[in-house]
């Protein structure tokens, strides 16, 4: 059976739609794309074969390897039977492995003995993200996964299905997914019959311009978009598609930043991997020539003449910069009506998807080594990613300070701070009470020699700045509307001191926001007035507020109709929704909110070491 | 002077009989090396006793450690969140928002359930989040149950 394309009547012009409504496979070559396994397994068997003992492998295992490949013919024979097992009982599974869009979530039915059914509900979906392992990229595949917030193993991994039919799936899912949404927000019917044919009509009734005319470098027609929009909203290209047409295409996209690959080595090679890498060999040298004997004798016994001790810890930094590397390739940010896309992967290519107002946590990091170039790395909290978190939950690998603010522009566009750029700048390199932020006492010293100035809180009217670190300075941002919980804890030595240990509670993920060594009083009343912001924050989030500032839709502005669905008037954002329709130089505007930093006067570049 | 007093909170402490059920779980695990030290002592040397009269002491402590952090353990509900403390040495307050609880589990093992209470836990997003109340009376703890369950369906926010 081949790519199930079911066509089915909808009111209105006909949609063929990519995402199937009946329980359908994946593309049948996936149980072959998996069979790579067993040719690395057979290639290491090889490769003990031939390894020259110098390099120190174990003797035994060698001669397990002599053995299993002394007829070169029984073992290609052994290798083609293991495979065709492998790929057999694969063909097995994936004869039982389906998936359909059921009416207001994506299901999936899988397993030989146990059987099992998993549904991710499209008003919970958190990120959708098409990956491409090497040999599925090679042959043009990819897995779709598709991550609600449930905890481990709770999202659904689609492999393999053709690329162009996993980005038509992930595109309608996005439309979908935010069409039920709205519907929810409205109290329209939202279940996905009622949506599809809501957006079926919006079609017919409208025309509109491609999608491009979304963001691209369209110099402000200030009502005209703004009309097309208020018919589409944010199920834009279903919208503006001529009948009958496959898929849903991309949203336009708009890049905000990219990593360059010098930049990216340099900041691998600037990192503590490398200095141990070149630290330790040296300071054995110096200490054999210093010591002579004594110390050599001693490095040679415990490195046992042989280099296989010593793999692991090779392999372990060499993993590392392997998946700095892999993980950092070719990334590129851009935002889209769908939300935050990241583009990255060296061997394997990961294209995310993270929908407005899915980012729980954001942290700003930057070493030592990074401080001369003013180099961030910035990573998120994402419910639903849960596992390798490293690769899927880094916003930034590596960038310029200006980078880093448009990394948090991204995710909160609207800062709530008349001058977001200073603010957050302070936040990454200030120290005591610069920048409005509670630094600790000084009785904080005692626990903290190095960091207690740096380390200090500010609340934002839309989110938490927690700043730390000395050698390695940190910066969280939590948006008052993701905290999940708060917590205060005191130990009996702060308790001498005064001082207590100010915790925000994100979701599963890299960012854990805490603020430690408060003087108690501070940490007290941050605890009341998070509390009391998070409860105020939660009243008003709309991902639309997202999208007008980010300058992607002008919800808000337009008539009412179907825009400006949970914008209700009132919500703070009365300066932003006003400051639209101006909009001449650039597509984002609006008073007293984070802008993409470039060319900010006002952003201090101080090169404080 | 607690951690975190906040204003006209109606603290609900936890009840007593935690108390004993907790100190019957130590027991338990104390009295394995208790025993055993014993009967080595009357079989072997009789220095192996110190061994017994450690786990004693240590027990005791326990004891009294156990009396120290469940007459600490509270809860107040507030109109928008539920706010948990606990702990003497190391206190630590808990606000958890109804809007953010995705599930309240209530649990009790046979001890607990031998002297009629359970443990209320309250469950966000965030793995971090550390709100259970131990020693909650049955009757009360269904109830809270299923208040929160209610505040929470009522102020549910999505994540």
């Amino acid at each position: 059976m081949n790519d199930p394309i079911p066509v089915i009547p909808a009111r209105g012009p006909q949609v063929l739609y990519r995402a199937p409504r009946e329980w359908s496979r994946m593309h049948p070559v996936s149980p072959l794309l998996g069979g790579w396994a067993v040719m690395a397994v057979a290639l290491t068997i090889a490769a003990y074969n031939i390894a020259p003992s110098w390099t120190g492998v174990d003797p035994g295992v060698q001669e397990i390897a002599h053995v299993v490949t002394r007829s070169i013919l029984w073992f290609i024979a052994g290798v083609l039977v293991i495979m065709a097992l492998t790929v057999g009982f694969g063909y097995l599974q994936w004869r039982v492995n389906e998936f359909r869009l059921s009416d207001d979530a994506i299901q999936q039915r899988k397993g030989i003995l146990v059987k099992q059914l998993k549904q991710a509900r499209l008003d919970r979906l958190q990120a959708v993200d098409v990956v491409q392992p090497l040999l599925a990229r090679i042959f043009g595949f990819a897995a779709l996964k598709i991550e609600v917030a449930g905890g481990e193993g709770s999202g659904i991994v689609l492999q393999f299905l053709r690329l162009g039919e996993a980005e038509a799936i992930r595109n309608e899912l996005l439309v979908l997914a935010a069409g039920v949404k709205r519907a929810k927000a409205e109290g329209a019917d939202a279940s996905l019959e009622a949506v599809t044919s809501r957006i079926a009509d919006a079609r017919a009734g409208t025309p509109v311009q491609g999608a491009d005319a979304l963001v691209e470098e369209d110099p402000a027609e200030p009502s005209a978009p703004a009309a097309a929009y208020a018919t589409s909203g944010s199920l834009r290209d279903l919208a503006g598609m001529p009948a009958g047409v496959a898929e849903v295409s991309e949203s336009a996209e708009r890049r905000m930043y990219e990593v360059p690959l010098p930049r990216l080595i340099a900041s691998i090679l600037l990192s503590w991997a490398t200095v141990w890498l070149v630290l330790v060999p040296v300071l054995l040298a110096v200490g054999i020539i210093i010591f002579g004997r004594v110390v050599q004798d001693f490095v040679f016994a415990a490195a046992g003449g042989s280099l296989v001790a010593m793999l692991p810890l090779l392999f372990g930094i060499l993993g590392y910069f392997w998946s700095r590397l892999s993980g950092g390739f070719g990334f590129t940010a851009a935002i889209s009506e769908d939300g935050i896309r990241l583009k990255h992967g060296l061997t394997e290519t990961r294209r995310q998807t993270v929908p407005p107002g899915r980012v729980q946590a954001i942290r700003f990091e930057q070493s030592l080594l990074w401080r001369g170039k003013d180099w961030w790395r910035v990573t998120i909290n994402v419910a639903g990613y849960q596992d390798n978190a490293e690769q899927v939950s880094t916003l930034l690998p590596v960038g310029t300070r200006q980078d880093a603010l448009t990394a948090l522009w991204l995710v909160l566009p609207d800062l709530g701070d008349p001058d977001p750029a200073g603010t957050v700048s302070l936040a990454l390199s200030g120290a005591g009470d610069e920048g409005g932020f509670t630094p600790v006492p000084a009785r904080a010293r005692i626990f903290d020699p190095i960091q207690w100035r740096q380390r200090g809180v500010r609340a934002t009217d839309r989110a938490l700045l927690i700043r730390r670190g000395r050698l390695v300075r940190e910066v969280f941002v939590v948006p008052h509307e993701r905290t999940q919980s708060l917590g205060l804890s005191q130990g009996p030595w702060q308790k001498r001191r005064g001082l207590a240990t100010f915790t925000v509670h994100s979701t599963n993920g890299p960012v854990k926001p805490v603020a430690e060594h408060l003087d108690v009083d501070d940490a007290r009343a941050l605890l009341e007035a998070q509390g009391r912001r998070a409860a105020e924050g939660r009243r008003h989030q709309t991902p639309e507020q997202w999208m007008s500032a980010v300058g992607i839709s002008d919800a808000g502005t337009a008539d009412g109709g179907t825009a400006s669905a949970g914008a209700s008037p009132g919500t703070d954002g009365g300066p932003r929704d006003a400051a639209v329709p101006g909009a001449g130089d650039d597509v984002v505007t609006g008073v007293g909110q984070a802008r993409p930093p470039e060319g900010d006067p006002g952003a201090p570049r101080e090169g404080s070491a | 002077m607690t951690l975190f007093e906040p204003d006209a909170a109606d603290w609900q402490y936890v009840s007593r009989k935690l108390i004993p059920a907790r100190i019957i779980t130590l027991w338990l695990w104390i009295a394995i090396p208790l025993l055993a030290s014993v009967v080595l002592g009357i079989l072997a040397s009789a220095w192996v006793f110190t061994a017994a009269g450690v786990a004693l002491i240590v027990g005791l402590w326990g004891s009294w450690l156990v009396y120290r952090q469940v007459t600490a353990h509270a809860w107040v509900e507030r109109e928008d969140d539920l706010v948990v403390k606990k702990g003497r040495m190391w206190r630590t307050v808990t606000v958890v928002p109804y809007g953010r609880m995705q599930y309240v589990e209530v649990q009790a093992g046979p001890i607990a359930r031998a002297f009629g209470i359970a443990n209320v836990q309250l469950h966000t997003a965030s793995p971090g989040t550390d709100a259970a109340i131990a020693g909650v009376p049955e009757s009360e703890a269904a109830r809270l149950r299923d208040r929160l369950t209610s505040r929470g369906e009522a102020q549910l926010a999505g994540l």
